[in-house]
């Protein structure tokens, strides 16, 4: 991450959109715009569905800023968590057209090859430092790879199991223990 | 939803979209009402944060600036009209629902004559709710149910989504606190959905289907106007 962003006064920018500063959103949309797409296009999947997505994302971050709230969070987490939000939506709705369909398996196949061991360890040994990705790292790879899988790819239990191979109430439980270790490393 | 499950687990699965529909759903409301819900979830909004630098940033296209400064302005407007919702406004006319009942035979007759072909045959409650358009009653769609625990959207015509739009179709049960949203549907598609995270279908039960944006309505509960609507009718 830039200092740049570092640096932004996200806060700032939202109070500015509530006074109807349209100015404030496009500094937003220069600075972190282009990794939101990409955090869409990873759990959507098509480039024009998650450029849909930041769209409708920053038109509700204008709509909104009056209700984003200090006490509880960052500026930058809560724009972060608003195109999660649309981006999984669209997964979850897309999911549910496919299975009227009956033609599951071209929707959800799960690509050959992706059961690494490890498929993020690369971009954990190549990713910046910080308490997240210190405790990250303590945890063991089946639990990490679940968890990433679910918030990088935005992937279901049932795709996660079927990535790793693995039954379905194993992949519950290596994410709600995974959870609990992150929460306990972080505290 | 797992009852053993404390707020932390419940907003870390909430967080990492792990959660399915209905429960996903019902954290949204529940938000609202709870504070501490909500800081639980804002504590995994804020820890996972990070990994948001693993992703590779993508171009930005550059039309896409120019759409959203197009969008914004209108929305800003429409931002008041977002709570009150017609919802209210039409299930509390009497009127309305007096003059359904009046063509209430509607059921009846599309039940005959859909012949909803190919329902088993067996000894389950059925529900039979026709979905009509509020201003005309004319019946847009078809709801059965063989189970409690399902049902069986059916189109009884097409239509067309209007550009930048979604059908959104939504539940609620006379004593649920608001209603429950179970999906976008496209109009000619006849759409299957299970209510397995839900209270068992049961007599009165409202449905109706509302114009909203591309994606869904963005709050958890029906923001556009009402296209069609209608109530569950045990089928003997």
């Amino acid at each position: 991450m830039s200092s740049l962003t570092n640096d932004f006064d996200f806060e700032s920018a939202l109070a500015a959109c509530v006074r109807g500063e349209r100015n404030a959103l496009h500094r937003i949309y220069q600075l972190e715009g282009s990794r939101l797409l990409g955090v869409a296009l990873r759990i959507v999947r098509r480039r024009d569905v998650a450029e849909d997505v930041l769209h409708d994302a920053f038109v509700r971050i204008w709509d909104k800023a009056a209700s984003f709230d200090p006490s509880r969070g960052s500026a930058r987490g809560w724009i972060y968590s608003i195109v999660r939000h649309g981006a999984l939506n669209h997964i979850r709705d897309h999911a549910r057209e496919v299975s009227v369909d009956a033609t599951p398996e071209t929707e959800f196949a799960v690509e050959a090859g992706s059961s690494a061991a490890d498929p993020y360890e690369q971009v954990l040994l190549s990713s910046e430092s910080g308490q997240l990705y210190d405790c990250l790292e303590k945890l063991d790879v089946a639990k990490r790879s679940s968890i990433l899988l679910a918030y990088l790819e935005g992937c279901t239990h049932t795709e996660i199991a079927s990535r790793m191979n693995t039954p379905l109430g194993t992949v519950k439980a290596w994410i709600r223990r995974g959870l609990q270790a992150l929460k306990e490393c972080l505290a | 939803m797992n009852e053993s499950m404390d707020n932390n687990e419940l907003a870390g699965l909430y967080v990492l979209g792990l959660l399915d529909d209905d429960e996903h759903a019902q954290v949204s409301r529940q938000m609202a009402a709870d504070p501490a819900l909500a800081a639980e979830v804002s504590y995994w909004q804020e820890r996972l944060l990070p990994l948001a630098a693993m992703v590779e940033p993508e171009a930005l296209p550059p039309a896409l600036w120019s759409r959203i400064e197009r969008s914004i302005a209108p929305v800003v407007r429409q931002v008041p009209r977002v709570e009150p919702s017609a919802w209210s406004r039409l299930w509390d006319n009497l009127a309305f629902w007096r003059s359904l009942a009046a063509t209430g035979f509607a059921a009846a007759t599309i039940l005959a004559v859909a012949g909803l072909a190919g329902a088993p045959r067996d000894d389950t409650p059925r529900y039979m709710v026709v979905l009509v358009a509020p201003d005309d009653k004319a019946p847009g769609w078809v709801i059965q149910a063989s189970t409690e625990q399902s049902l069986k959207l059916i189109p009884l015509g097409s239509g067309e989504v209007p550009p930048a739009k979604a059908f959104q179709f939504w539940t609620k049960a006379d004593k649920w606190q608001g209603p429950v949203s179970l999906g976008l549907v496209q109009p000619g598609r006849t759409l299957d959905v299970k209510l397995d995270k839900l209270p068992p279908l049961e007599n009165n039960q409202l449905f109706e289907i509302t114009l909203e944006p591309e994606q869904g309505s963005p709050i958890d509960r029906p923001t556009g106007p009402i296209l069609f609507i209608g109530r569950a009718v045990k089928v003997m």
